[in-house]
């Protein structure tokens, strides 16, 4: 039951907004938490030329192993 | 006397001229002449030469999201089967072409195969991470996160990749573990305070929720996501009126028009 009502409210939320805000309201009054969805999935690295990823100059790497979120180049919002 | 010297000084500059303007051009140093008349030989550096020609386009091409025409480069490059690091190189640039041409099964192919010739090919790891989390299969992310995070236990990415994965499969230990360490490494970064919040709310903690979505509005204050997130947990706990102000909040600052629809029907139905 709990999976059909997150499955609900997940669709109301993909059809967007003109088409069922007020259904979608009206699901979350009882389990507002349902409506959450996580952030985004990171985004694709790019191309690395043929000297690999070793070395300062490849940025997809650095990135990959950076420590904060902006030089991981990670979702803002 | 001075004629003399001022028509040795102009033709010194007149010279001096000249020579600048000849120095501004360039030319292309002359190919080097084959150091062997072996056709085995000959026929390496020909195969040493199309690879590295076939990556530089393959990467201009990726560049200029022109995916076909690098595919096509990066599938000959596999072909030629160079050594490490161009084997695992132009198998990972030919995930990326794979992805963006919707031919995701080939490119997680890839990926494994890239990790299996370069184990610590981070960047590999963190795009075939993505690349499940986008198609939603979470065993094969979560399976792949673990082996990314065994590469770079304190990348950003490999905790993020890790506990989205997690949060997303309902393992909140694990979720709750990489998006605490990812706030405590970069205790500015909103959204890693957002995801945390929703492993807590999940958790039936509340309290703990609510500091962390403050936390999130705090350090980025059109967040509309994390306004949305702290008027739920408020409506939770009966707090009506800070749960309107939460929605209007959302509502004002959502670009998502079904997240924005829906924060102004709560708001008006509170």
């Amino acid at each position: 039951m709990r999976n059909f009502r997150r499955g609900a409210i997940a669709l109301v939320l993909a059809l967007g907004a003109c088409a069922g805000a007020a259904v979608g309201a009206e699901l979350l009054l009882g389990d507002p938490s349902g409506g959450l969805v996580p952030s985004a999935v990171p985004s694709l690295l790019g191309p690395i030329t043929e000297a690999g990823r070793t070395g300062w100059s490849c940025a997809p790497e650095r990135a990959a192993t950076a420590k904060s979120a902006a030089a991981a180049g990670l979702p803002r919002n | 006397m001075t004629a003399r010297v001022a028509f040795a000084a102009a033709s010194v500059l007149a010279f001096a001229a000249a020579a600048a303007g000849a120095s501004g051009q360039t030319y292309p140093q002359a190919t080097s002449a084959p150091r062997s008349t072996d056709a085995r030989a000959l026929a390496a550096a020909a195969r040493e030469r199309e690879i590295h020609e076939r990556f530089a386009r393959g990467v201009m091409d990726e560049e200029r999201a022109d995916w076909s025409a690098a595919a096509a480069e990066f599938r000959r490059v596999i072909v030629l089967d160079p050594p490490e690091p161009r084997g695992s190189t132009a198998r990972y640039d030919l995930a990326l072409a794979e992805i963006h041409l919707g031919h995701h099964d080939a490119a997680a192919t890839l990926l494994e195969e890239a990790l299996h010739r370069d184990p610590g090919f981070a960047a590999a790891a963190a795009n075939l991470v993505s690349l499940h989390l986008q198609r939603g299969n979470l065993a094969a992310a979560r399976a792949v996160a673990d082996r990314f995070v065994a590469i770079a236990p304190d990348a950003a990415l490999a905790l993020y990749g890790r506990g989205l994965a997690a949060l997303r499969a309902g393992d909140l230990a694990t979720a709750r573990a990489d998006f605490r360490k990812l706030t405590g490494a970069d205790p500015a970064y909103a959204v890693a305070h957002y995801d945390l919040a929703l492993v807590e709310m999940q958790a039936g903690r509340d309290d703990v929720a609510r500091a962390e979505l403050e936390r999130a509005l705090a350090l980025s204050p059109g967040y509309a996501r994390a306004s949305f997130a702290l008027g739920t947990v408020l409506l939770r706990n009966g707090r009506k009126a800070d749960a309107r102000v939460a929605f209007d909040r959302c509502a004002r600052d959502a670009e998502d028009p079904a997240l924005r629809a829906l924060a102004i029907d709560l708001r008006d139905r509170l």
